[in-house]
């Protein structure tokens, strides 16, 4: 019997079930209390001040002027950077998130026929994962190095002219994906749990009726691995619209400056702005030029873009917010 | 009634005032600080950018401070570039003494008041302000706001290694571009399977020091009119210098340039490309020559102003000068100390020149500059000439700080990639974003 | 909903089912095609990290060419990193980040995540969306007025605005601490609350021992995000080096102490080398809570 704090009842409540009832009201309200500060202070507060800002002209210094939607009108018309670095991040959208997918859910079927030493496996597998990004990127940077790295001397040595990768623009995106299926770990953990979750039953049946494989991944495997799959897709998605620390460790290194004085801001999107994200060029028009009030524009975009990936999430959310039987 | 009248006047006077300075940008007209009373002691808070052995350098220069003032101490910060001294004076931080490595952010710092206006106490202490040449005094005031005054400037200039020049038979650094490109190619040596293994001189821009900034002085080109409006389009000479870039890089070829640069080593670091010996010739600040002292003693180098554009042989002499900056920040507690400690290094001679001395680079006053204690070799010799050449020039102050400048840069970029078909064009369309910026920043 | 590990799974369990009757044996050329694609994945992901390890123990010089071996041994780069950053004052303040940050988020999500599951209170699914969609939010959106907002408390440059929200609750953990505790079954909170047991004391003596793994991966999850992250100490530390994380100070190994990347990839390691530690620790309940953030659907 689950705790009912709302039960209704014909009739006039007792005394002691009010008291109880306005115990209980306290009790959630007082378990819920810090988060439902950290929900005004550091989200609802701050988007409402977001979008003010994106209506003014701020640099930090002096007090918000306002200017009506002249950001808006400047992201639309007159910044030609941030469609490369939009483009940029819808690249990764399209492709940095399948990439993975495909990658993680080949990493783990190929796991779940490991019988002996699966554990040792699997934590082989999830380790790069467990690297912070920044060092990742460093590693994998100077392994890609054009003259000198591992990389293009292995290729050299079996007859390919290995690309410049992470200084050249066709080649340093790629070369990010490249990073980010190293670092699986994380998706093939959770593909890995559900693959090993499909029931054995489903399967004996199909193999009973001499199912070919594909038509067995495709019947069997899938639906059952359906909600996981989803869940990876969608933070994958959410992920790449905030992609920022690989980023710009590959292109300050890559590049080579030594920003003696000059912040971060110059070296961002190495090579050619093929590498510049949308969360970076927010940084850099914030931080780096202190155009705060068109930071706050772009980043009003960007989370009615995340928005719509939520409710995306939320439909097939239904499928795990727990229903009322379940609590029993 | 008279008495009257007068103060009704006055207070109508101030009244306005304060409402034009509320409505108006933060920098409220300068009043003129009282001077000191007592002694002025207490601690200031310094920040600089300076990293590794220059850092050390301005310790001693702060040390030496401490001897002649006491009283005051200096908790000197180090590492700190614009980025972060503007986040931490918005922040309220108390910077009290700020110096910035660049001067592309005076505009910035003098229109938001993010640097306190300094007017009143250069009136009220009577600071000179003809004892610093001409061109740093352009390049520390913004739409006539002096926020900030010059402590030591970088002069560029071209570095070249006679021992390959004499090699090939050359003994006197190239004049022109066109002399240059031509010993470039000269000079260059290639792998046996067609890669770049030395660079007679390296053409793309973005790289090391190579920055349109810094080679506008060679074709006198002009960044801005006089309301920091763009004027690069209406410029011509912009476009000799992209047609004169581009031809070299096109001569190696994009790609084989981007593999050789990438297997460089850092700008700043014992492996700095020319450094080495992979690069015959680079356009490089007066400072490179104290990084070759302490990191390639034996390297046979010399130097001389920059090569100037074909047509433009009239302006030779002259080079890219830019310098740091100090101003006092908005924040400050303790404004009088800091004004001691500003004055101090910008303008006491004997401090400047021990400076100079040791980080290698070029003192802002004629003082310092005609000191006899000055130590200047053959090659820093070269420098302060260039810094006392008329044609010399530097990049303009705008409210939107170096943005024109990365504009540029942007473009170049994607020219030096054959990119771009239609220069023209394309200069124009950097004309459109630099305005652009500029109304956003500035406009109503 | 019971929680399954992935050690509880029968090693049995892969997509060649035995059947009672008979086994059926798997063709060699699957035996080889699997083992083949085993090693050369394993060797994918170990590679890196050993070129990392060979190029921290060779010399300056040699880090900059294109051989593999070192040829001399330089065990002392791992020292010498000590001495040319600050890497002690990066480790334990990245270490109190961290740590301080767990606690803090244990201490508002876990009853936060219980009233949410654990209750019934009208509002509780409009709370839940709530918190999904604080996920979903990337940081860069709520970053200008938050920055401001730190910056006039003066606590920009350094890491307490990174530490602080957690005392107020952090969404990925009240999501995840959810989960997890939706797979309690009641029974065991009914015959405390039939003891008399106040709410305080049921998810205090009962319900949260046995939520020990989830927690446990919450905190770990906490944990390595603080210790990975370097957006965050760029904003608010940047300006004060000695404030700096080991994400913050490896980024900037290079650029202040003129790059050399046989020491940058000593350091690279060696700020691995406790997330590795920490994961290998407590690998079990992590791989348990992660499971459950993604499985059930």
């Amino acid at each position: 019997m689950a705790l009912a704090l709302t039960a209704r009842r014909a009739g006039p409540v007792p005394a002691p079930l009010r008291a109880k009832r306005r115990r209980d009201r306290l009790t959630v309200l007082a378990f819920l209390a810090p988060w439902l500060i950290g929900l005004s202070v550091f989200f609802i507060y701050p988007l409402v001040m977001t979008l003010y800002y994106s209506f003014t002209r701020f640099d930090l210094v002096t007090a918000p002027h306002w200017i009506g939607l002249r950001n808006y009108e400047f992201f639309l018309t007159k910044d030609p950077k941030v469609w490369q670095a939009v483009r940029n991040t819808a690249w990764l959208v399209v492709i940095l998130v399948p990439a993975r997918m495909i990658f993680g859910l080949g990493v783990s079927m190929v796991l779940t026929t490991v019988r002996r030493g699966g554990g040792l496996f699997r934590t082989l597998f999830y380790l790069p994962a467990l690297a912070p990004p920044v060092a990742a990127t460093l590693a994998f940077v100077f392994m890609f190095n054009p003259e000198t790295g591992p990389v293009n001397v292995g290729l050299a040595k079996i007859g390919i002219q290995g690309p410049l990768w992470f200084n050249d623009p066709a080649w340093a995106k790629p070369a990010l994906v490249l990073l980010g299926l190293w670092g699986i770990g994380d998706l093939m953990i959770i593909f890995l749990a559900s693959l090993l979750d499909v029931p054995k039953d489903q399967y004996e049946a199909a193999a009973l009726d001499g199912v070919r494989p594909w038509q067995r991944f495709r019947y069997i495997t899938f639906p059952n691995i359906r909600p996981v799959l989803t869940f990876g897709a969608v933070t994958g998605v959410i992920a790449a619209l905030q992609y920022f620390t690989e980023a710009s460790v590959a292109a300050t290194v890559a590049s080579g400056k030594a920003n003696v004085g000059e912040g971060i801001g110059t070296t961002l999107g190495y090579p050619d702005g093929s590498t510049l994200t949308y969360p970076q060029w927010l940084f850099v028009k914030g931080f780096s030029d202190y155009a705060l009030g068109y930071a706050s524009a772009l980043a009003v975009l960007l989370f009615a873009v995340s928005v719509i990936f939520t409710v995306i999430l939320l439909r097939k959310a239904q499928a795990f917010t727990p229903t009322e039987e379940s609590l029993r | 009634m008279k008495r009257q009248r007068f103060f009704a006047t006055l207070g109508a006077g101030l009244a306005l005032a304060t409402v034009a300075a509320c409505t108006g940008s933060s920098t409220a007209a300068p009043s003129v600080p009282p001077s000191p009373t007592a002694k002025v002691t207490g601690t200031v808070e310094f920040w600089h950018f300076f990293t590794g052995r220059e850092e050390a350098a301005i310790k001693t220069a702060v040390a030496d401070f401490h001897t002649k003032y006491p009283d005051i101490t200096v908790n000197v910060h180090g590492g700190q570039d614009d980025e972060k001294m503007l986040k931490a004076i918005a922040a309220g931080q108390p910077i009290d003494l700020a110096l910035s490595s660049t001067t592309d952010r005076a505009g910035k710092f003098c229109q938001s008041g993010a640097f306190k206006d300094l007017k009143g106490y250069i009136d009220r202490d009577k600071l000179d302000l003809t004892q610093f040449p001409d061109a740093v005094l352009a390049y520390t005031q913004f739409n006539g706001v002096r926020c900030t005054l010059p402590m030591l400037s970088d002069v560029y200039g071209l570095y070249y290694n006679k021992a390959m020049l004499a090699a090939a038979g050359v003994n006197e650094p190239p004049k022109t571009l066109g002399e240059l490109t031509a010993l470039a190619k000269k000079l260059t040596v290639l792998n046996p399977d067609g890669s770049i293994k030395v660079a007679g001189f390296v053409p793309l821009m973005g790289w090391y020091e190579n920055a349109p900034a810094h080679f506008a002085p060679s074709y006198g080109s002009k960044w801005l009119n006089a309301d920091a409006t763009s004027a690069i389009g209406g410029d011509p000479t912009w476009q000799e210098m992209a047609k004169w870039q581009k031809d070299l890089v096109d001569y190696y070829g994009v790609d084989k340039l981007t593999k050789f640069t990438s297997g460089l080593g850092q700008e700043f670091s014992a492996d700095n490309a020319f450094e080495k010996g992979k690069v015959a010739m680079v356009i490089d600040g007066e400072y490179r020559s104290a990084f070759v002292t302490a990191e390639a003693p034996t390297l046979p180098y010399a130097t001389a102003p920059f090569p100037t554009g074909d047509n433009h042989t009239d302006l030779y002499g002259g080079g890219y000068i830019t310098g740091n900056i100090m101003g006092i920040g908005k924040g400050s507690t303790n404004p009088e100390a800091a004004w001691l400690l500003m004055k101090y290094l910008t303008t006491d001679t004997d401090a400047m020149v021990k400076l100079a001395n040791s980080i290698k680079n070029v003192p802002t006053t004629k003082a310092a500059l005609s000191s006899p204690k000055l130590e200047a070799d053959a090659n820093y010799t070269t420098f302060l000439k260039i810094f006392a050449d008329p044609h010399s020039s530097t990049t303009p102050a705008s409210p939107t700080g170096s943005q024109y400048q990365d504009t540029m840069a942007d473009f170049f970029t994607k020219w030096q990639t054959g990119k771009v078909s239609d220069l023209q064009a394309a200069l124009n369309d950097v004309d459109k974003q630099i305005n652009d910026a500029l109304a956003l920043a500035t406009g109503p | 909903m019971s929680s399954i590990a992935l050690e509880q799974i029968p090693r049995a369990a892969s997509m060649t089912t035995p059947t009672r009757r008979r086994r059926r044996k798997e063709s060699v050329f699957a035996f080889v095609m699997r083992w083949c694609m085993v090693i050369a994945l394993s060797t994918v992901f170990l590679a890196p990290v050993i070129f990392i390890g060979l190029t921290a123990l060779m010399s300056n010089e040699q880090a900059l060419t294109s051989q593999l071996w070192p040829q001399s041994w330089h065990w002392d780069n791992f020292v010498t990193v000590f001495q040319k950053a600050p890497l002690l004052t990066y480790f334990a303040n990245t270490l109190l980040y961290a740590s301080l940050s767990t606690v803090f988020m244990l201490v508002s999500s876990v009853p936060a995540a219980y009233a949410m599951a654990r209750l019934r209170w009208r509002g509780r699914n409009l709370a839940f969306l709530a918190v999904l969609t604080m996920m979903m939010l990337p940081p860069q959106v709520t970053v200008v007025p938050v920055y401001v907002m730190w910056s006039h408390l003066g606590l920009t440059g350094s890491l307490w605005p990174l530490i602080l929200p957690n005392l107020f609750g952090d969404a990925f953990s009240i999501f995840l601490l959810r989960q997890f505790l939706l797979t309690i079954p009641q029974d065991y909170a009914d015959a405390a609350r039939i003891d008399g047991c106040s709410e305080f004391k049921v998810m205090w003596r009962v319900i949260l021992p046995m939520a020990k793994p989830g927690i446990a991966a919450a905190a770990m999850f906490s944990f390595f995000f603080a210790w990975n992250d370097y957006y965050g100490p760029l904003l608010y530390t940047s300006e004060n080096p000695n404030q700096w994380t080991v994400s913050l100070g490896l980024a900037n190994f290079r650029g202040l102490y003129q790059v050399q990347w046989n020491l940058t990839m000593a350091m690279t390691l060696l700020v691995m080398i406790p997330v590795v530690v920490v994961f290998f620790l407590a690998q079990k309940s992590f791989v348990e809570g992660v499971t459950l953030t993604g499985v059930k659907g």
